[in-house]
């Protein structure tokens, strides 16, 4: 046996045994790690704070509000892995497509029928998962990722030339992207804008009033509850995230037609 | 046995299952010699960590309650939130596990595109050929 074999190996009876040790007082997880919990819990929808998001949905509240920075660069780092692809693929991918593709490319009728019939209840749930994610589990980048699922589907029943034809093209997928991701940032900043413009104090990410800081987001929109900026940060996440997943998808099934 | 027991019980089959997945994902990282197995090793492998950061936030059972999802489905009056706050699983590992996703899908992304930029390069795959094709 080699020796960087018998390592690996011996490295993995450590770390697996160092893993065991770590979570054998986790078996049943402990009390300790719900008083950090309590906070987000407590504080979520509860109007009687001033430290709410009022979000009934906790996980989006700290995605969106809470840790909101965080989110905001783990959607930067995934456009930067989707520029680091296109530029190392580029010149691979045929950006115009060809005038004629026969009509007989693809699958069959019954097959593209239906494609056309659920296509469009693909979307709706996708728009229907990220524009509730602040009442019910989802968000921005899981509707945005169901809404990909459609063009991805169209891509392989219909050919991958067949988007490129219809206008869904990779220019237009950054283009919508990079909208997606401006929208994402100038509403992280409105508030923040607004309190320089009306002379209050305003922070980057603040979703509703705080204490020292009296300006917020509204939390309803005729009644129905928007939970402040964290709405609008889903719909942009939409965009970019189903934006970004189609670019992928061209590029990938066009190069891939082209170099075999 | 009681309800608590299995549910113990149940939880700990979980647990062993996922250290289980971390060894053979580790192993397939390590040993598999085709590129794409290692990167599907690889997601396998921060699935599985994922998973194990949501099973820490997890809430311990207790007897006759059910843990439910971090939704306040009722009126924000001070009753519900106490009795919401005391049922709900960890909200926090979930939302550290949706941002560890999308970070994974990007590294995922990349590996892909290296990959098939060494596809066009090597015209292989298996690592032990491209090894001996002088790096």
């Amino acid at each position: 046996m080699k020796p960087v074999n018998l390592l690996v190996i011996i490295t993995l009876i450590l770390s697996a045994s160092f893993l065991l040790t770590f979570a054998s007082s986790y078996i049943v997880p402990t009390e300790n790690l719900r008083r950090l919990a309590l906070f987000y819990l407590v504080t979520t929808y509860n109007p009687e704070t001033q430290y709410t998001a009022l979000s009934p949905e906790g996980v989006t509240a700290i995605v969106w509000d809470y840790r909101g920075l965080d989110t905001l660069f783990e959607t930067a780092v995934f456009f930067l892995a989707l520029i680091a692809a296109l530029s190392l693929v580029r010149g691979l991918y045929a950006e115009t497509p060809p005038q004629e593709v026969s009509r007989e490319a693809g699958l069959s009728t019954i097959v593209k029928t239906v494609t056309r019939i659920t296509a469009p209840m693909i979307i709706a749930v996708g728009a229907s998962v990220a524009l509730h994610g602040h009442l019910t589990p989802g968000g921005g980048f899981q509707g945005g990722s169901i809404v990909a699922v459609a063009p991805m589907v169209f891509m392989v029943i219909f050919s991958s030339l067949y988007v490129l034809r219809k206008g869904v093209t990779t220019t237009k997928m950054l283009v919508l992207r990079s909208i997606g991701l401006i929208g994402v940032g100038l509403t992280s900043i409105a508030v923040f804008m607004a309190g320089l413009i009306l002379g209050e104090l305003g922070y980057v990410f603040q979703n509703m009033p705080k204490p020292g800081a009296p300006l917020g987001m509204p939390s309803h929109v005729g009644g129905t509850l928007i939970s402040g900026t964290l709405w609008f940060f889903n719909l942009f996440e939409m965009f970019a995230v189903a934006a970004g997943f189609t670019l992928i998808f061209i590029v990938l099934l066009i190069a891939g037609k082209k170099e075999g | 046995m009681d309800m608590a027991m299995v549910n113990t019980y149940l939880l700990i089959v979980a647990l062993v299952s996922l250290f289980a997945n971390t060894i053979i994902a580790i192993y397939g990282i390590f040993f598999k010699p085709h590129y794409t197995k290692k990167v599907i090793s690889l997601t396998i492998l921060s699935d599985t960590l994922n998973l194990f950061a949501v099973y820490l936030g997890f809430r311990r059972w207790v007897a006759g309650q059910n843990p439910r999802p971090p939704v306040l489905v009722s009126e924000p009056t001070r009753d519900n939130i106490i009795s919401f706050a005391q049922r709900a699983v960890d909200p926090l590992p979930q939302a550290l596990v949706l941002t560890a996703i999308v970070i994974g899908l990007a590294v995922t992304l990349f590996l892909i595109f290296l990959g098939y930029m060494l596809y066009t390069h090597y015209k292989t795959l298996d690592m032990r050929e491209i090894r001996k094709l002088r790096g």
